[in-house]
């Protein structure tokens, strides 16, 4: 490790030099230790703010999106659910009352025998349970006993269990090191954030949606342009849009069936004066034009006052069915008004002011927008984005199950109350259920559907079963973003890359096909923020100079210099010198003074400054500039690389800073320190950041086509290799495991900052480019035999199948014999122990019993005597036989657990090491899939003068149109990291700061150490021994074996099952189904005329039948096989009756156009 | 070359030779000679390499399949391979079994019982037979390497234990590349390099100097008394073309001509110690002979009009 570091630092030296200029070939420094070109060279402060990415990601992890905001709702945001509902008080006796004074949640547990025993993820997973945590809350209540009423309190009652997330502040993970971890079974590089529902694990996806709670100014499909909110608070969810349509201002409202006049709404909230209306949306004489059809329209329905207003808006209200009082009727718009419109804006007091103003600066925004197209909003700008996480969602589920709860509890309260003979003792806590909360996570969360009955939210596919088909998949799978919405298909904006986008999500990562572009991936850096208390920011506004928004006129609303400060989507006030103020609260921040995820945006063209502190906005760190010099100096390295100084240090030091999207408009970022200007604010700490961890995996990305990058993505998802430590532990369903996996030998940061080099998914393949055989066109590799042989490419499959003593209503269970060993069965039982379970380490074939087990026949009827005196002829076997392709599959292991059910569980790994065959799938890193063509003896293989020999050909033509420089660029970097030992580097945009290997330091290499600079060889053709008249490009790649394979997809068919319906073959590889002759075959043998072979394939072949046809009156008859004739039941009787043989599909066509009164008749003529 | 590779009096000299490595020239033959000795010496030379594994106990992080698959790339010393008979035409035995005439078994038992972690080697593969054993790669002077341990086959730790017999049987890397003797085989053809002098002497020394840098390898010097460029090591040169290419570009093509010579080969032997390389080139020649003689047998007959169809004929006609 120590001689890498060093020969790292001898490259960056290189690099150095080659980029001072030329005259530097390896310049030695002089004795006297001073260079005169190095001195008077300029003084580019290039400081490698490298270092602070393993830094960031040691304090961060990968998921701590996920962490952040699961530890977030545990630790914060329960216990603010819990105290907004703190009282259950029954409804006739007031004074009887629990009340929760605390809540937390204990360490995950699971109940043995009543008593709560700590609990490992590992242990969860083979057993099938859940990773949860009692939630205990601390409680004051009254205690009626015997008419006597009692103050009671209760500390420590669990009221029911939450899943854990894994590593988060409450896991048994959490601050453990590796070999903590490795006594837990658990792997250190495995990311955690996900949680464990019933043995599989599960990951709530990130949701991205629009932000709430902000005024978005877009057009719809009309071409109308409007301004949409949509509100969220604690209590309400509401939409509220004020469109421009017929050139009036109308507003959209579910409580209003129909659009209502806006202006009618600004009377009713109690905006009598036209005057004021136009004063609070600027004097600019333009918006007074457009706000006038309005006007006009409010006096002639003659609506002057507040209560016209308001009786004009009542008739239009929604006649709801179920009108709780009639009485309350008159004060329903008002209601409305103050509730459901605009929810976000309180209403203190009934006053409607605030309410007012926003609703004008609504009404001027969309003004803006209709006068000058460019004040639109964009729906797909990240800044209009937020990504909700696991803690969000939970707490969402959580405050719903709580209430419900509550309500129950009450419910069964006043139950007990009214019985007048009720008992002596009322024990409040016993109304508490513990199952509605753990039932109702635990069911929300393995299938992944989030009905939440206020917010009239319902929400499927929210959880995912965690991909574990190799560690990147996984890293992968924990970083999504997924849309909730369902994007409609016309439309492609959503699907663009944008500009915004920038070093948040990953600009690479997506899939192809339908979801592309839609579902995305975080980007390395990219930090989700949590909710900040809103109080202390609030009044630290005002104390910074924000006028108050009550003491303010229209006019001096929009006065020129005034900018409107908008905090969380609430106008605050206004304030005359925003830059000043933004300054301000930017240096509050930098000095740690207030959360350090607060965002100040000064938007010059709306005149307001937008102050955020929600969560869901995803931010990013960056180097602070002052006049373009870097805050990060050398000497702060160095103390980081000394371990004095730590990633949350250059934070509170108001060195590094986080910014959202919104801020990063506000500032110049510059790339390099070198590149800064005087103007620059932010330096980029790693340009690589903006790619996510898996298409970090990609070596010199930058030098390849995109789409090149994107299939990568995908397919770097499919490659085996090692999953985790522990993966030998692990009951997966199916594995697959490379044997020999190997570490890259072109790596890039990314990979060593996720752990890639421990946990690889490839083997370094010695490549030779040109053309071999034939058998490699079409992306088809050759491989050498020998290679093969010493254990390229080999893999390892593991399937798990389970077995479970299923135990019956009526007491009786399955039960496992001990084999047979003399009888039929004997042959396929000879794997089994006398325990009746297939032993480790055998051989098992296709065929053989696994297990066996046998069931009783009768499992409903009790039966009398006890169950396990049954008589043998009460079972019947359900031995359990292996279904699998390919020879020597081992019996790997057998786990004994107890399923969710405590029935008895076997669990069988089987295992089967395959080596590369023809049709199996490998790629490269760089969107480059082949399979492999032909496997051909090493004699035969081409061969060099230093006596290498390729494991893989690929053929040459795979190179012009898919344009992977980056490729070549690997193969040319490995070659030169085998030969002089040092592996190479090739991060994305890495050359400037050193990350990436430069072609010309690599071609160096390669001439010092014999090679051609251009990584070609003089090669002889291992078939004749002659010299092939080409240089051959030849040098080792990385390459990934997929997870297809045609061990597991061959198949063909003769004879075998039919579908009962039709009588035709049944379909599919695992029904052993037949290969169909589709339409546009069948349209080929029509053209040649092969009607033979058309009626063989479409008849014989598949489903014949002899009907029997009434010549007279067409219908189908029956043969009678007493008679040995065929008989019309329609004629009576069988004189004129053919034989004909046609599909069975068409015999039940007719009879099914029969049954529905069609009557088809078959018209026979001779032939 | 007209007819002189007709000659078929190839000349063998040696240039340096040690147990597991050989350099020597094949001069006055063909490619297709020395090409059949080299695809003979990978793919047909027999060497003995675990071919059956029995485990008895396994408890290490190693699966059977891959511990198996390890033991049988271990090298085994296999002298007595030409002596030996494949398994499945030894009369001996029924061609499945194991006899001494084509088998050899191994055992291996370890158990870890330190808390250190025990490596299992080679070293630990026991066989009665002494004539085959894994190769021993440690230095005769006996100094202290990693190599002196033998090849890991598995690591063990506390409590865990490996306990196997094995068997190895003869074969030829055509069949699995265990068998291979050879490490490395390959050859390549002398270069011929001249110099135009008369050109050369045009050049200055400066651009002497820049022409013999740009070859990759060394092959070229300047003699520091005479200014001369020589050639030093004709076979250090890779037909990279890159000091032919560097005249061109200097303005002086000819300056050199560089061809192969297409009677001359020197070919690189490396052995994996199965067999000493000298052996393994010995053998090799061996095996082509036999090869050959079966040709010619089979020329004579009748038969061979059977063997080959038509070929047959068409084969002694032609």
């Amino acid at each position: 490790m120590g001689l890498n570091q060093e020969s790292s630092e001898e490259q960056k030296k290189q690099n150095q030099n080659s980029s001072l200029g030329k005259q530097l070939p390896n310049h030695q420094v002089g004795d006297l230790g001073i260079d005169k070109q190095f001195l008077t060279a300029p003084i580019k402060s290039a400081v490698d703010k490298f270092q602070l990415l393993p830094e960031f990601l040691k304090v961060r992890g990968l998921v701590k999106q996920h962490l952040d905001s699961f530890n977030y709702f545990v630790r914060t945001e329960i216990k603010k659910i819990v105290r907004a509902n703190n009282r259950i008080v029954a409804s006739k006796h007031p004074n009887i009352y629990l009340r929760f004074k605390d809540v937390r949640i204990d360490k995950p547990s699971m109940m043995v025998d009543g008593t709560d025993a700590e609990v490992s993820p590992h242990y969860c997973r083979v057993s099938d349970l859940t990773y949860a945590a009692p939630i205990k809350v601390s409680i004051e209540y009254i205690q009626v006993s015997h008419g006597e009423t009692s103050k009671k309190e209760k500390n420590d009652v669990v009221i029911g269990r939450i899943p854990i997330m894994l590593r988060s502040c409450r896991c048994i993970l959490y601050g453990k090191d590796e070999a903590e971890l490795a006594k837990l079974g658990e792997c250190p590089l495995d990311p955690g954030g996900y949680f464990i529902i019933k043995g599989t694990e599960k990951v709530i996806l990130i949701q991205e949606q629009l932000s709430k709670n902000r005024i978005i100014i877009d057009t719809d499909k009309n071409g109308n342009i409007n301004a949409s909110v949509t509100s969220s608070t604690e209590a309400t969810k509401s939409k509220t849009v004020i469109l421009m349509k017929k050139e009036k201002i109308w507003l959209q409202l579910n409580q209003f069936p129909k659009e209502v006049p806006i202006m009618v709404v600004m009377k009713a909230m109690g905006m009598e004066s036209d005057q004021e209306v136009v004063q609070m949306l600027g004097r600019d004489p333009r918006y007074g034009s457009l706000l006038l059809p309005s006007i006009e329209e409010c006096a002639k329905n003659s609506i002057y006052t507040q209560q016209q207003a308001l009786d004009y808006l009542e008739t239009k209200v929604k006649k709801s069915s179920y009108t709780s009082d009639s009485s309350e009727k008159g004060d329903r718009a008002l209601s409305v008004l103050r509730e459901v419109f605009l929810a976000n804006v309180p209403v203190r007091q009934n006053n409607f002011r605030p309410k007012c103003i926003y609703v004008a600066v609504m009404i001027r925004r969309m003004m803006d927008a209709i006068l000058n197209k460019d004040a639109m909003d964009d729906k797909d700008y990240v800044g209009n984005k937020r990504l909700e996480l696991s803690g969000q969602l939970l707490a969402l589920l959580f405050e719903d199950l709580f209430k419900t709860m509550i309500d129950d509890a009450k419910r069964g309260i006043d139950k007990n109350l009214e019985k007048p003979s009720r008992g002596s003792r009322f024990d409040f806590p016993y109304y508490i259920s513990r199952d509605t909360i753990t039932v109702g996570l635990e069911r929300a969360l393995s299938t992944g559907n989030w009905d939440v009955k206020r917010f009239k939210m319902h929400r499927t596919g929210m959880t995912q079963v965690l991909q574990r088909l190799s560690f990147i998949a996984t890293m992968g799978h924990v970083t999504r973003v997924d849309p909730h919405f369902k994007k409609s298909m016309k439309v492609s904006g959503p699907r663009a890359l944008q500009p915004s986008q920038w070093g948040m999500l990953c600009p690479c990562d997506t899939p192809e096909g339908a979801h592309c572009g839609l579902v995305k991936n975080l980007a390395l850096m990219t930090h989700v923020t949590t909710d900040e208390e809103e109080g202390p920011l609030i009044s630290l506004c005002y104390s910074l100079g924000v006028e108050d928004l009550e003491l303010l006129s229209g006019e001096e609303l929009h006065t020129p210099d005034s900018f409107l400060v908008i905090f969380n989507g609430v106008i605050l006030g206004k304030h005359r010198r925003p830059q000043r103020f933004a300054t301000a609260m930017r240096k509050l921040r930098r000095a740690g003074k207030i959360g350090e995820f607060v965002s100040v945006f000064v938007n010059e063209k709306q005149h307001c400054v937008y102050i955020a502190s929600d969560g869901g906005r995803v931010c990013r760190p960056l180097v602070i500039a002052d006049k373009g010099i870097s805050r990060v100096k050398e000497h702060h390295m160095k103390e980081l690389v000394d371990g004095v100084r730590k990633f949350d240090d250059f934070l509170r030091d108001g060195l590094i800073e986080y910014l959202d999207v919104n801020e990063e408009n506000n500032s110049l970022i510059a790339l390099y320190d070198g590149n800064a200007t005087p103007e620059t604010t932010h330096i980029e700490i790693e340009p690589f950041t903006i790619l996510g961890v898996i298409a970090g995996l990609i070596p010199y990305p930058h030098h390849n086509q995109s789409p090149r990058n994107t299939y990568q993505c995908a397919m770097g998802k499919q490659a085996m290799g090692n999953i985790a430590y522990n993966q030998l532990k692990r009951m997966d369903t199916l594995l697959y495991l490379l044997v020999y996996p190997q570490r890259p030998l072109l790596t890039t940061r990314t990979i060593e900052l996720v752990g890639y080099d421990k946990l690889g998914a490839g083997q370094n393949a010695t490549v030779a480019v040109m053309s071999y055989s034939g058998y490699d066109i079409e992306d088809a590799i050759v491989m050498n035999k020998s290679s093969l042989d010493r254990g390229f490419g080999r893999c390892i499959v593991l399937k798990k199948f389970t077995a479970i003593k299923q135990k019956y209503e009526n007491n009786t269970s399955d039960r496992i014999l001990r084999p047979d060993r003399t009888g039929e069965n004997a042959g396929r039982m000879q794997i089994l122990d006398d325990d009746g379970l297939a032993s480790p380490g055998e051989i098992i074939r296709a065929n053989d019993i696994y297990i066996n087990k046998q069931s009783p026949i009768n499992t409903r009827r009790s039966i009398g005597s006890s169950a396990a005196s049954l008589p043998d002829n009460a079972y019947r076997p359900s031995i359990q036989t292996f279904k699998g392709e390919g020879d020597n599959w081992v019996v790997d292991r057998v786990v004994l657990s107890s399923d969710k059910n405590t029935n008895l569980c076997f669990k069988f790994v089987m295992r089967h090491t395959r080596r590369p065959e023809i049709g199996d799938k490998f790629s490269s890193r760089h969107g480059q899939k082949g399979v492999c063509g032909t496997i051909i003896q090493q004699e035969d293989f081409p061969f060099s003068e230093r006596g290498i020999c390729p494991d893989l050909i690929m053929n040459p033509h795979g190179f012009p149109s898919r344009m992977t420089v980056g490729k070549m660029i690997e193969l040319l970097g490995g070659k030169a990291g085998v030969s002089c030992g040092r592996f190479h580097y090739g991060s994305a945009f890495g050359e400037p700061s050193g990350h990436a290997d430069k072609v010309e330091c690599i071609s160096e290499t390669l001439v010092k150490h014999g090679f051609s600079y251009n990584g070609k060889d003089f090669i002889y053709s291992g078939i004749t021994g002659c010299p092939l008249q080409a240089y051959i490009f030849m040098g080792p790649i990385y390459y990934q074996r997929l997870k297809h394979m045609v061990l597991d997809k061959m198949h063909a068919r003769g004879n075998g099952p039919r579908v009962m319906l039709t009588r035709q073959p049944t379909e599919g590889r695992s029904r052993n189904g037949g290969l169909r002759v589709g339409e546009m075959e069948r349209d080929c043998l029509i053209a040649y005329g092969a009607s033979m072979l058309i009626f063989e394939r479409l008849m014989l072949s598949s489903d014949q039948f002899q009907v029997q046809v009434c010549r007279e009156c067409g219908l189908l008859g029956y043969y009678n096989h007493k008679l040995k004739t065929g008989i019309c039941s329609l004629c009576k009787n069988g004189d004129s009756i053919s034989t004909l043989s046609l599909p069975y599909a068409c015999k039940l066509l007719i009879q099914e156009l029969q049954s529905m009164n069609i009557v088809p008749r078959l018209k026979l003529a001779e032939a | 070359m007209e007819g002189m590779s007709y000659a078929r009096t190839p000349r063998v000299k040696i240039r340096e030779l040690k147990d597991d490595y050989a350099k020597f020239e094949l001069r006055d033959t063909d490619a297709s000679i020395a090409n059949a000795l080299r695809r003979v010496m990978i793919a047909e030379v027999p060497t003995i390499a675990i071919d059956l594994v029995e485990i008895e106990v396994n408890s290490s992080v190693l699966n059977d399949e891959f511990i198996a698959h390890r033991l049988g790339l271990i090298p085994l010393t296999s002298e007595r391979a030409m002596a030996m008979r494949f398994s499945r035409d030894c009369d001996a035995c029924d061609g499945d079994g194991q006899c001494e005439f084509c088998s050899v078994e191994f055992h291996l038992r370890a158990k870890c019982i330190s808390d250190q972690t025990l490596d299992v080697t080679s070293k630990d593969l026991y066989s009665p037979d002494h004539t085959v054993v894994p190769v021993d790669f440690s230095d005769p002077s006996g100094e202290e390497s990693s190599e002196q341990r033998g090849i890991i086959i598995v690591k063990l730790r506390r409590g865990q234990e490996l306990r196997l017999r094995a068997i190895a049987r003869k074969g030829i890397g055509k069949d699995h590349a265990k068998w291979s003797p050879a490490a490395t085989v390959t050859f390549m053809y002398e270069p011929d390099i001249h110099i135009n002098e008369d050109l050369m002497e045009t050049l200055t020394l400066e651009e002497k100097r820049t022409w013999v840098e740009s070859s990759p390898t060394r092959v070229f010097d300047i003699d520091a008394n005479t200014h001369q460029v020589l050639v030093v090591d004709p076979e250090a040169y890779t037909y990279d073309d890159e000091v032919i290419k560097k005249a061109e570009a200097m303005g002086k093509p000819g300056l050199v001509e560089i061809s192969a010579k297409q009677d001359s080969f020197i070919f690189t032997v490396e052995s994996t110690g199965a067999i000493k390389a000298s052996q393994l080139v010995l053998n090799a020649i061996e095996i082509l002979k036999q090869k050959l003689d079966a040709v010619r047998l089979s020329e004579d007959t009748v038969e061979a009009d059977d063997q080959f169809g038509e070929l047959g004929a068409h084969m002694r006609g032609g």
